[in-house]
């Protein structure tokens, strides 16, 4: 409860909290009228003010109503959310230069505009929070969200009125603010109730020298907002409702939904907590100069799951719906510790074929659902915290020299880099890289070996910047980010037996475990190597793979899926190679890479021979733009492939690993 | 197959796959000139395009004419004669890629609608001397006839959206030519929804993005020049239009530059066919 002493504003007198606000050169943003509705804009003033007016929304509609009334605030939510101002739709991120075998990579940083906000709402207090949590999460911050929020002063207005799709009463963001504001209005006929909530807030106030409101004013504004909570009541049943969707992923309701649903994604733009963004480049005709910037982006659109050969994860509607319905209302709570709904309605009003979010929480997960088996374990108190995170913040590029390339296969090389970068250098065997050259996108690329002087990356062309960055000469230089996510956990491997499976070009992440298990062979037990390749043609690291099988303290063993006449050896899938093996599973740390069916099918002939699931580790390949847990990309139910990932264990995927569209 | 997935010039092994400096050639076949136009659009930056691709055939800029081979063809228009079948399937043989530009030569155009009636019918209406129309039953897209590799959408094309090609093309990388909603342009650009807050019927939620949601800006609902998105949902749009709509009304709405596409013509037939005659405009309840 909000204890600071209440002033009282005369209405006459708003102008004056605009000029105070504006008194350190701040902008301010508040409610205006425009084209049929309420939005946030810039003001100069009092006048440009919603007065008079009301607003009516339902399920895909949203309509104004004249009052004639004096008071400003009694519209309801604009479209617009704050995140236009904290998380703006599109932000400049770097300027890339090439130059001769020179790359120069500059990052754009802006200063963060001084800005007062003024009408903030309750739910969207709570929104401007959970959307900062989800930004900052863990060291890898996003550095513009955090200083446009900082910059912000934030003038709170408690609801008077509230509409058909408001529900913050069952989220528990509102209708009352409760902190979070350096202002916090309430809106009577006469004037302003006004309290401070910072220091911030209690400085303009001294400026504006008011009066004390009266009991009267105070309770006023008191009744005006408790009517507010009676009239929403309590729409949506969220006690429990994380895990009642968990256990529905299964639902058929996914796929009627489908069929209304129209995966506009207007829902998710929005939504005031949704962060999810992609990057687009920008390039002159000679792909030397190049500019990124990214742009909200939504878990709806096609090419936000898809990846390499153009697979996708999320191809369905069924899908991306789930995704999001999960999200706000489930694995928001394993990934940021709080729900991803404020209730604000504003995806029931603004959805162009009026889905209604509490009426499909209703149909999919009822409050009398049995309990389900839950797919993923129930996250630690933090939230799933990546184990083992680098210790740099790594949102600069280092320019790096490829001193030479190593052709591997048909369509895959090697590059050795030269850093002398410390963070990248200290990488640990399963981290990865984003490979940056001007006008590309920007790829994840696993790390194939730690050298003391340089890193190595094995690279397939699989499309247009692969293919470029496979194509560079000795001498060029690229840009790396990094080293990001969580690598393999060698150590905990040690006094164990190690069985490491590859499948294709997944031999390359792996490769830094076989070297780190072999420079310490003595701490191991039995070792054992099984490499699957689509053809003899297509076999990673040759020489490197024929001279480990010449050793005597490890167990080699290859397969192609096709051969030709020149192969002498196995035919078949990867499993194939331990079908027969006598070893047994119970002292084996097991770590696995390659496509995702055949991690599957492995990860499952392991668990048949004992193998412990917590013990048994993949790595798991996802469409990545930021690869720090900012953009959204690589979501898979709670985790986020690239920093509480790419390796996981089986036991903490749980039934997440391979179902299908998640 | 998705058209996105079309653009498959600057993919994989894109250097080997297109020479240092393409044999490009621009055709037209059914349409107005207006996609090719663009590329005279692109204005200060067309002669760093000139000198990077060697334009071996445009009739619109030069009076040089080509038999081909293309390293990269663009071609405008929808096909609607037995002449410009054959001559279709002439310049796929020797185009390395083929590119359809526009909604005439992707989805066949606003002379697609004709395809709804009894040609001899129209012909009639249409021109003074019938006898001399040589025309097939139906104005078609080019993806009818050949093989199509990419596509660039609009009516007309946008010239951001060639730029972009081109240079991905020049630059060896994958062109950015999302196949999402036109609704996230309007929300990134802070357009207010016409449909949600003003009831006028929008295509945007099936229509693919690219022309930088210039209708909603101004007002008003999106006609779907570009044609069908990834996984466009007409039905359930055309269902929720008809809550307030009749059925020719729907059908109407549906009916415009791609009226011939899959999606959009399913749904037009679904709707008892495109309209026969004009039904006024639906005007916005609180016009
Ligand atoms: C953690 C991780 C480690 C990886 N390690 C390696 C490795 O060691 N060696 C290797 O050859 N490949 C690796 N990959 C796959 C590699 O990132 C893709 O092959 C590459 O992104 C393809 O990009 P492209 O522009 O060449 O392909 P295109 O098909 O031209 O473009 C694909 C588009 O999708 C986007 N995209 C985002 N994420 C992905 C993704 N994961 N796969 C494909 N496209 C994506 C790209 O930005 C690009 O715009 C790894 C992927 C991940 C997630
Ligand atoms: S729920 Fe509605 S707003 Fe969201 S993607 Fe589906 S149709 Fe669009
Ligand atoms: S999910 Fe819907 S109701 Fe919840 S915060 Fe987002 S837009 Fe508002
Ligand atoms: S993944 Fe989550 S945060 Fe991102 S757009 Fe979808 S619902 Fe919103
Ligand atoms: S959140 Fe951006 S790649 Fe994982």
């Amino acid at each position: 409860m909000v204890t600071e002493p209440a002033y009282f504003l005369p209405r006459a007198q708003l102008g004056r909290l605009f000029e105070a606000l504006r008194a350190d050169g701040r902008r301010v943003v508040g409610p205006t009228l425009a084209d049929r509705a309420v939005i946030y804009d810039e003001l100069e003033g009092p006048a440009e003010l919603p007065t008079g007016w009301e607003t009516d929304t339902a399920p895909g509609t949203y309509r104004l109503r004249e009052t004639g009334s004096d008071r400003s605030f009694d519209y309801v939510l604009p479209v617009t959310s704050w995140k236009r101002y904290t998380h703006p739709a599109v932000v400049p991120l770097a300027r890339a230069r090439r130059d001769g075998a020179k790359v120069d990579i500059e990052a754009i940083v802006a200063e963060p505009p001084s800005l007062a906000f003024v009408g903030v709402r309750a739910c969207e207090i709570a929104a401007l929070t959970i959307q900062e949590r989800a930004m900052r999460a863990g060291p890898l911050g996003d550095a513009d969200h955090a200083a446009r929020r900082d910059a912000a002063l934030i003038v709170a207005m408690e609801c008077a009125a509230a509409t058909s799709t408001c529900f913050c009463t069952s989220m528990g963001t509102g209708p009352e603010v409760e902190g979070g504001a350096d202002l916090i209005a309430s809106e009577l006929d006469a004037g302003f109730v006004l309290r401070s909530g910072s220091p911030a807030g209690s400085d303009l106030l001294a400026t504006l020298d008011l009066r004390l409101a009266e009991p009267v004013e105070v309770q006023g504004a008191a009744a005006q907002v408790a009517a507010v909570r009676a009239r929403i009541g309590n729409p949506v049943a969220a006690e429990g409702l994380p895990q009642r969707l968990r256990a529905a992923l299964d639902s058929p309701r996914w796929e009627e939904i489908a069929e209304r649903c129209l995966a506009c994604a207007n829902c998710t733009l929005v939504c005031p907590t949704c962060f999810c963004t992609s990057v687009a480049v920008a390039s002159d005709l000679d792909g030397l100069d190049s500019t990124t910037e990214r742009h909200w982006d939504s878990c709806f659109s096609l090419g936000f799951g898809r990846v390499a050969g153009d697979a996708n994860f999320r191809p369905k509607v069924k899908d991306r719906y789930r995704q999001w319905l999960t999200h706000k209302f489930s694995t928001w709570f394993d990934q940021f510790g709080s729900t991803g709904c404020v209730g604000c309605g504003r995806c029931v009003a603004w959805c162009p074929v009026g889905i209604d979010v509490r009426e499909e929480l209703g149909a999919i997960a009822p409050i009398t659902a049995p309990a389900g088996p839950i797919p993923w374990p129930p996250a630690p108190a933090e939230g799933h915290a990546p184990a083992a995170l680098s210790v740099v913040a790594p949102a600069r590029h280092v320019t790096a020299v490829v001193e030479r390339l190593t052709p591997e296969t048909t369509d895959t090389v090697t590059l050795h880099v030269a850093t002398s970068d410390e963070a990248l250098l200290a990488a640990r065997p399963g981290q990865f890289v984003m490979v940056e050259l001007p006008a590309f996108a920007t790829p994840a690329i696993s790390i194939s070996r730690i050298r003391q002087d340089g890193l190595d990356l094995t690279i397939r062309s699989a499309g247009a910047a692969t293919a470029a960055i496979g194509a560079l000469a000795p001498g060029a230089e690229v840009a790396l980010r990094g080293p990001l996510g969580r690598g393999w956990p060698v150590e905990s491997a040690i006094g164990r037996d190690v069985v490491i499976v590859a499948g294709g070009v997944g031999l390359a992440p792996l490769r830094p475990v076989i070297e780190a298990v072999m420079a310490e062979r003595a701490r191991f037990g039995a070792v054992r190597l099984y490499l699957g390749a689509r053809t003899p043609g297509d076999r990673l690291f040759v020489a490197e793979m024929n001279a480990l099988a010449g050793r005597a303290d490890l167990e080699v063993a290859e397969i192609v899926d096709r051969a030709g006449p020149e192969w002498l050896g196995r035919v078949g899938i990867v499993t194939h190679l331990f079908d027969q093996a006598r070893w047994s599973g119970d002292r084996v740390s097991a770590f696995v890479c390659g496509p995702e069916r055949m991690m599957q099918a492995t990860a499952a002939a392991l668990a048949d021979r004992g193998v412990d699931p917590a013990a048994t580790w993949v790595t798991l390949e996802r469409n990545m733009a930021c690869g720090v847990g900012t953009c959204g990309h690589c979501q898979l139910g709670p985790f986020f492939v690239c920093r509480d990932g790419p390796v996981f264990s089986i036991a903490e995927l749980g039934t997440a690993f391979g179902r299908e569209g998640l | 197959m998705e058209p996105q997935e079309l653009i498959t010039v600057a993919r994989r092994g894109a250097r080997a796959d297109v020479p240092k400096r393409p044999r490009i050639g621009v055709v037209k076949f059914a349409s107005c000139d207006g996609c090719q136009l663009t590329l005279l659009d692109l204005e200060d930056e067309l002669l760093a395009v000139a000198e990077r691709v060697d334009l071996i055939e445009f009739a619109e800029a030069t009076s040089r004419r080509s038999m081909g081979p293309f390293d990269v063809l663009f071609v405008e228009g929808s096909i609607s004669t037995e002449e410009q079948v054959e001559e279709i399937a002439r310049l796929r043989a020797v185009s390395h890629r083929l590119i359809t530009i526009g909604a005439c030569a992707t989805a066949g155009g606003i002379q697609a609608i004709r395809n709804w009636f009894d040609l001899d019918e129209v012909r009639d209406t249409v021109y003074p001397e019938p006898t001399f129309v040589e025309s097939l039953a139906q104005a078609r897209p080019v993806s009818d006839f050949v093989a199509v590799d990419g596509e660039l959408r609009g009516c007309p094309i946008s010239p951001a959206q060639l730029r972009e090609f081109l240079v991905a093309l020049v630059t060896g990388r994958r062109a950015q030519l999302p196949d999402e909603a036109v609704c996230l342009e309007c929300k990134r650009q802070g357009v207010v929804c016409v449909a949600v807050a003003g009831g006028i019927p929008c295509l945007g939620p099936v229509t693919r993005t690219g022309c930088g949601a210039i209708c909603p800006a101004y007002g008003r609902g999106c006609y779907g020049c570009f044609g069908p998105r990834e996984s466009a949902n007409t039905a359930s749009l055309a269902s929720w239009f008809s809550d307030s709509r009749s059925a020719p009304e729907v059908s109407r709405l549906f009916s415009g530059f791609t009226a011939w596409s899959a999606p959009f013509r399913t749904t037009i037939d679904a709707h008892g066919g495109p309209p026969g005659q004009l039904v006024e405009p639906t005007e916005p309840e609180d016009a």
